[in-house]
């Protein structure tokens, strides 16, 4: 009897599990993909090429991102304390009057996002090189495209930080901390990765949208030959000019005939978008410009599903450079009465007034205080993300850094037929408007530079009559209004740290890039923080 | 007290067939020739014992005292030895020696080192402890409304907090023993529930016998991994052996009231300001929203417990309903829990099977009185009304701001979750000493949930969705298989045991989720969901989820005394879990304790105050596992997040599913613990003395790694090391110990010091100075609390508000000690400002019986730490006239009005000591021979969280959260936290 019961007992263990299986703790996978479950080709290749550009969704539109970035430590967007919050710590006058901290989140969002984006195209170019990923006769191809888009990463961080590390490979081995290198360096690589890759590069527009084609790698080249003098001291507007010309020439793009086509939420059939950053209110999810710039109410004018957050508006002093006869102020800009397109209720009125940034002086800016952000067309029943695709490159850009570039080597008259060019669409109802003269392009600015008191009055103004090329800037100011342009424009113009403009007074010429993030060279001690931080 | 609200449902009328139907199971006598009768009295105070065991040793032959004590039992041979035993009493064995009639006197089991204190895998005497545990009888738990196991022995064990931080019916107890003890793993006790692993709400507070406490790390490392956070072994009550039939019925009734309400501004508030020049929109009505949403709670509770059988073949089960209402509209919860156990011995005891069967179903219906509702109830507009002209919630269009009632009245949230536990064991005894022990069991979990809102609610008036619905469900299933062999035996004064054991568990979740809306109608509520179109055109989720794990482990331990005198216990674990990278499956956990028990040495004959003494030490390393499988596992993933618009359309992109870490690995804690267990004056005094250190090293940490070479800033890594120190005091004492009048008296106290000793990070030799934690919420958005490397956790990390300038303004400390207008602080004037962590803990309870009426008083206190007070925070500030606010938002800050945004500073933080009077119950007992057939019958009236005696401003000093996303940022009381309730109960217990 005892052994039977014995031999129960050893059965019921044996159950249990053999002596190999007692100790088995393999993971089971079930809802991940395991290496060994996939051997990719070349229909996998959309899936493996995705995530390169989806970070820069989160580059651009992500919340406190490279839009705000870009226009909220400049002279035409801020984002004023309201009755229902953002103060958010005070981050946003910060980042007006250019106090930002070396862990201030604007910053070092694009750094993630866009060495997110440089460490994914590393990751595919290793298994490319390593011969795990097996592509044929694309392979070419798809290397070009890889590093263009790698060196669109470095472009963002060569203009806001300036010196990173250059990192061309993926290697899990190896534990050595990158290195930093220099601005000059990071321009030199950018500008020799974007000129080797060239010939390998599709010549097809139609195809290619939301992706770096030839095209759009020559519109990045010229903006970086633009910017040139900025980044490493060296003009270089004659290669700027030759690179817009060479898109001019191709005829694969063209002015579209209504500014609002580049922006509204089916914009993916703009024959103007060079490089465009898509975004899809299902698929492509993140722009939510929309949802920081329109009050609460304003839910009800566009029957919207979510409830906006009433955030960030125009610099009245901006908005005042405006000729009322530019239908642009019109299409840039949410602005005057809105209204319940059911009922024809009255349900906020925007107002081109606000009295200060806020915060612990205990100004609130009230909830209709300044224009909106209008420009990517929001559609009746919007969700909280838009449908419509940020533009990051487009034709009409393409002819103003060749106007600038013309007006800068002394060929005002060429710059201004140029510009003539992009006003006509804009004043279609005072077409004498539209044309410029290269005498205008050579006057200062009419944006009245100097301090805004909370009753609105300018205080010590200092004007912008005696900006170089001012007027120019200006009319980058219309046409690219919102397009997270103009930090890199009032730099350029030099006046990014010498004008004072609403809340904001300069700070230091250091500004001009921004810091290294604290977290990451808490993280890496080879890198070293950026002057005057 | 009436049994008319007794609405027992057809299922448990079922099971109580069942049971009943068990209860014709007679007990059969064996035969025999010498007839034995005799009375069993209580050696202490002579008064008869009912139901007593007597058996004849060796046989299966036995009986019961009857109700006077007598019995009466035939045995086979003259010199037959009876053994004697009964719950509570030390067991007796007396040689019959051919008397036919025997008189027995039963000792009480003292309650100091003689009783029986469950370990794992195993019982042991408290004399023959060597480790930290602390063990509650049934006697000695709360008594009355009792949400889980935890609230039983809430305060009655030294350095073990246990609070009750919400007002909610489906919430439950927060617990955390002896400091925090991981930064990303729990710090969750183990729980078991006869050896099986479950939660603190698995039983009827009702079905539990006892509760025993595995504090230090030599008691705990043979759970191994499991182990860090201590262990909570819970027994069930069982049927005693050959005990009679017996069914017990308790019951309560009881009703809740908010303890504390937040005195809001009043509509007459509205309109004096507003006369006064305040911009208030003064809509014509006078509301009070908070009384709108709350309702007058009564909840009741029913408890059937059956016990019944013979000497070898026995039964226990219960049945336990229970149905919870809370304050807020709408909430409640139904549960039905049902346990049958059924326990049988063959060949001579040699062989013990049982087989359980637990069921439980917890159902609740809630409409959407959740924390955001109780947010809109406090801050809406007294003057508004609850309805507009045309009968429809009155809604306006203001940021976050939505009619309470609506949210609460217009929005369905159904649970339902089901779990079945069926575990069964043998017990094999071939020959005396040696027992074999296989116990395995199947735990299967399926909750369903469902939700939607109605066109009336805000997601369709405001938001345009056109009703949404969801449904969800999750399914898991458990395994456990256990095989221990256990070995004791005493050769002259030499006792020793060897325990060695396997132990398999593995579980699988699974779970899927959809979601719709822009429905045709609302009248399908969640039960139609293809009709909404929302999910064909991709606006919305569904989701779906598998995984699994596994956990290995072998154990042995040994134990050896000399005499009861010299005490020595040595264990292992060496344990292994699929979630650590293969190079680091297995990890071992051994520990080792000793004992002297000085009481037993001739010396101390001479100090007969001392009855009781007992000197022990111990050192132990158990480990922690990270709470997720896969953190290790090279694996990628689709998703839309990273996918693009490639080639004329979304695809989804192919990633890596996180940076990858093959070499994650255990968190090890060591513990060293000692202490002293005495007894005095005959253990009248009894107590237990502990002081510990402990140190986590290989902490599991989402570590911030360099961004690049990684893709993602963080990783999860082992970094750092953690230390926690204390001291711990239980004293028992039999304050009054007569015929009349007995009070008993407890008292537990304990002090826990924790420091992050460092945080770095090995892989880049990279340490991080301090880590964040905490969040304030909108608009204020910013962290709360700073970990500092070298300090301890749970710091506030804040700018000092010193005063209010003329302005209005706040007026903060600078970093360099000077006083600064705050918009001219900035984050580096932030300072370290007090700890969300108390610094003591005291639980006091008394019991006192006279004649027949019993009286329990428990008090329980916190000290020395502090509680950001939330709803100050965002209420007592009169800056956003869209909201109400505190009636003391118009109050002068440092005699000036405050004109000031919303901001994060120490004036809100406050000093939280306090003592709660937190439970106090009166029962009358009525004498036997009341009404024939009844052996016992009990009822009583009882109080929970009567008073609180505190400084603090807020609702409860107590209703903060330290458990997981506030393990680093403990002390906040959460503006929307469910308000806690006093609770008060009157109840009935009858056995039969």
């Amino acid at each position: 009897m005892k052994t039977k019961i014995l031999f129960i007992l050893i059965a019921a263990f044996g159950c249990a599990g053999t002596l190999s299986s007692c100790t088995k703790l393999d993971e089971e996978v079930y809802s991940e993909v395991l290496p060994s479950k996939f051997t990719p080709t070349e229909k996998d290749l959309p899936t493996i090429l995705a995530p390169t550009y989806a970070s820069l969704r989160t580059v651009m539109c992500g919340w406190q991102g490279y839009f705000d970035l870009q226009e909220e430590a400049a002279d035409c967007i801020i984002t004023p304390v309201r009755p229902n919050g953002w103060d958010d710590a005070g981050t946003y006058r910060r980042m007006h009057q250019h106090a930002w901290t070396t862990q201030e989140w604007q910053p070092y969002n694009t750094w993630i996002n866009a060495f997110a984006t440089i460490t994914k195209t590393n990751t595919i170019l290793s298994q490319i090189d390593a011969g795990t990923l097996q592509l044929g006769d694309i392979k070419a191809g798809v290397v070009a495209e890889l590093r263009a888009v790698r060196a669109f990463g470095y472009y963002l961080l060569l203009d806001n930080h300036g010196n990173v590390p250059i990192i061309t490979k993926v290697d899990p081995d190896d534990k050595t901390l990158p290195k930093q290198n220099t601005r000059a360096e990071v321009y030199a690589f950018v500008v020799k990765e974007l000129n080797e890759i060239m010939p390998s590069l599709s010549e097809d527009a139609k195809t290619t949208y939301g992706r770096l084609n030839k095209w759009g790698v020559k519109a990045l080249l010229a903006k970086i030959y633009l910017n040139s003098e900025v980044y490493v001291g060296t003009a270089e507007y004659a290669k700027c000019i030759k690179e817009a010309n060479d898109i001019i020439a191709s005829g694969k793009y063209r002015l579209d005939n209504n500014y609002s086509d580049v922006f509204t939420y089916t914009n993916q059939n703009s024959a103007e978008i060079i490089f465009a950053i898509p975004y899809d209110e299902i698929y492509g999810v993140g722009n939510q410009i929309h949802m920081k710039t329109l009050d609460p109410l304003s839910q009800g004018v566009y029957q919207m599903t979510a409830q906006p957050w009433g955030g960030n508006c125009a610099v009245p002093q901006f908005i005042k450079t405006y000729d009322p006869e530019d239908s642009r102020l019109k299409d840039s800009w949410i602005q005057g009465p809105q209204s319940n397109p059911l009922t024809g209720q009255v349900l906020i009125t925007y107002v081109n007034s606000v009295p200060g940034m806020g915060g612990l002086d205990g100004i609130v800016a009230p909830s209709n205080a300044g224009f909106r952000i209008g420009k990517f067309v929001i559609k009746q029943k919007a969700t909280s993300n838009l449908d419509n695709d940020f533009p990051f490159l487009r034709y009409g850009d393409v002819l103003m850094m060749k106007a600038e570039a013309l007006l800068r080597t002394g060929d005002p008259d060429g710059a201004a037929s140029l510009v003539t060019q992009v006003r006509q669409r804009a004043f279609k109802s005072n077409a004498s408007k539209a044309t410029i003269s290269g005498a205008d392009l050579l006057k200062g600015s009419i944006y009245q530079y100097g301090l805004q008191a909370p009753d609105g009055t300018i205080s010590a103004s200092n004007g912008g009559a005696d900006i170089k090329y001012g007027r120019f800037l200006d009319e980058l100011g219309w046409e690219f209004a919102a397009e997270a342009h103009r930090r890199q424009d009032l730099i350029r113009f030099g006046i990014y740290e010498t004008k004072q403009w609403f809340n904001h007074s300069p700070k230091s010429p250091t500004r001009s890039l921004f810091p290294i993030p604290q977290d990451e060279i808490a993280k890496n001690p080879n890198l070293k923080q950026n002057p005057g931080y | 007290m009436t049994l008319t609200k007794n609405h027992m449902n057809n299922t448990i009328k079922r099971y109580l067939s069942l049971l009943m139907l068990c209860l014709i199971y007679q007990v059969s006598a064996a035969q025999s020739n010498l007839n034995i009768k005799g009375k069993v009295r209580d050696a202490m105070d002579n008064t008869p014992l009912i139901g007593v065991s007597v058996k004849e040793k060796g046989t299966a032959n036995g009986t019961l005292a009857d109700n006077n004590g007598n019995y009466n039992l035939k045995v086979s041979r003259t010199d037959a030895t009876l053994i004697v035993t009964y719950i509570g009493y030390t067991q007796l064995e007396v040689p019959v020696n051919g008397r036919q009639e025997i008189n027995i006197l039963l000792q009480p089991e003292s309650k100091g080192l003689n009783e029986v204190v469950v370990v794992g895998y195993g019982t042991q005497k408290r004399g023959e402890v060597t480790s930290s545990i602390a063990t509650v009888k049934a006697e000695d738990f709360t008594k009355g409304t009792v949400r889980d196991a935890g609230q039983l022995i809430q305060g009655k064990v030294a350095g073990l907090r246990i609070t009750t931080p919400s007002g909610d019916p489906t919430g439950g107890t927060q617990i955390n023993l002896r400091g925090l003890n991981s930064l990303n793993g729990t710090s969750e006790p183990l729980i078991l529930i006869d050896g099986i692993p479950g939660s603190l709400n698995t039983v009827a507070p009702e079905d539990i016998e006892a509760i025993d406490v595995l504090k230090d790390g030599s008691a705990a490392a043979i759970y191994g991994t499991r182990a860090t956070g201590g262990v909570i072994l819970i027994t069930t009550r069982k049927n005693p052996v050959g005990s009679k039939s017996t069914i017990e019925y308790t019951n309560y009734v009881n009703i809740q009231k908010i303890v504390k309400k937040p005195e809001m501004l009043t509509a007459d508030d509205y309109r004096r300001l507003i006369s006064q020049g305040v911009k208030y929109t003064d809509y014509g009505g006078n509301t009070n929203w908070l009384d709108e949403i709350l309702q007058n709670p009564v909840s009741q509770n029913h408890n059937l417990s059956l016990f019944g059988g013979n000497s070898t073949t026995n039964f226990s089960g219960s049945v336990n309903y229970r149905d919870w209402e809370g304050i807020f509209l709408k909430t409640g919860q139904k549960r039905l829990t049902v346990r049958a156990a059924l326990n049988h011995s063959m060949f001579d005891d040699k062989l013990k099977t049982n087989i359980t069967v637990i069921n439980r179903s917890i159902t609740s219906s809630q409409g959407g009185a959740d924390g955001y509702a109780y947010r809109q109830a406090i801050i809406r507009n007294p003057t508004d009304n609850i309805y507009n002209d045309k009968g429809k919630w009155q809604e306006r269009d203001i940021y976050f701001y939505d009619n309470p009632l609506s949210r609460i009245n217009e929005a369905t949230n159904d649970a339902r979750l089901r779990e079945t536990r069926i575990n069964g064991s043998l017990d094999y005894r071939p020959i005396k000493d040696l027992s074999i022990k296989l116990l395995a069991s199947n735990i299967q979990t399926n909750n369903l949930y469902g939700s939607s809102t109605t066109f009336e609610h805000v997601n369709t008036t405001k938001s345009k969705l056109n009703g949404t619905a969801s449904r969800s469900t999750t399914a898991a299933t458990e395994n456990l298989v256990e095989l221990t062999t256990n070995y004791t035996k005493s050769i002259g004064h030499h006792n020793f045991s060897i325990l060695g054991g396997y132990s398999w568990q593995d579980a699988v979740n699974e779970n899927f989720y959809a979601y719709n809306f822009d429905f045709p109608t609302d009248a399908y509520s969640y039960n139609n969901l293809q009709t909404g179109a929302a999910l064909k055109e991709g606006k919305a989720d569904m989701t779906s989820n598998k995984n699994k794990w596994q956990l290995a482990g072998f154990f042995s331990r040994l134990t050896y005394n000399w005499n009861e005198k010299y005490l020595f216990m040595a264990s292992i674990r060496r344990e292994g879990s699929s979630k650590f990278g293969t190079n680091y499956h297995w990890g071992s956990f051994p520990a080792a304790s000793v004992g002297w028990r000085v009481s037993k040495e001739d010396f101390m004959k001479a100090v007969p105050e001392i009855s009781d003494l007992k000197l022990r030490a111990g050192y132990g390393v158990t480990g922690t596992i990270a709470s997720d499988p896969y953190n290790s596992q090279t694996s990628y993933k689709y998703d839309y997040a990273e996918g693009a618009y490639i080639d004329g359309k979304w695809v989804p992109g192919f990633v890596p599913a996180r940076n990858f870490n093959p070499d994650l690995r255990w968190e090890r804690k060591t513990e060293y613990n000692a202490g002293i267990d005495f007894g005095l004056f005959k253990n009248r005094i009894t107590g237990s003395l502990d002081y510990y250190t402990r140190t986590v090293d290989d902490l599991l940490y989402n570590f911030a790694v360099p961004t690049p070479p990684f893709l993602t800033g963080n990783m999860l890594l082992n970094a750092g090391t953690m230390k926690n120190s204390g001291f711990e005091a239980l004293i028992n004492v039999k304050a009054v110990d007569t015929k009349l009048i007995k009070w008993n008296s407890s008292i537990t106290f304990s002090t826990n010091k924790n420091k992050l000793v460092n945080l770095s990070n090995d892989k880049f030799d990279v340490t991080i100075d301090f880590i964040n934690a905490g969040y304030t919420g909108e608009p204020i958005q910013t962290y709360t609390h700073r970990v500092k490397v070298g300090g301890p956790i749970g710091q506030f990390f804040v700018l000092k508000s010193v005063g209010v300038d003329d302005n209005g303004k706040w007026l903060v400390e600078s970093k360099d000690g000077k006083v600064i207008p705050i918009s001219q602080s900035s984050d580096d004037d932030r300072q370290y400002y007090g700890n969300g962590i108390p610094k003591y803990l005291l639980g006091w309870n008394n019991t006192f019986k006279i004649k027949n009426f019993d009286f329990e008083v428990n008090v329980r206190g916190a000290f020395g730490h502090d509680v950001l007070n939330m709803q100050r925070m965002y209420y007592e500030n009169p800056v956003n006239k869209a909201y109400n606010a505190l009636k003391t938002a118009y109050d002068p800050k440092y005699g000036k009005t405050l004109n000031s945004d919303l901001v994060y500073v120490s004036d809100y933080i406050e000093k939280a000591d306090y003592v709660k009077i937190d439970n106090v119950t009166l029962g009358y007992t009525f004498s036997d021979k009341l009404i024939k057939g009844i052996r016992n019958l009990r009822i009583y009236v009882s109080a929970l969280n009567l008073f609180t005696i505190t400084k603090y401003k807020g609702l409860d000093p107590e209703a903060v959260s330290y458990t997981g996303d506030f393990s680093f940022a403990p002390g906040i009381e959460n503006r929307d936290t469910y308000p806690t309730t006093r609770t008060f109960t009157a109840g009935l217990n009858v056995s039969f």
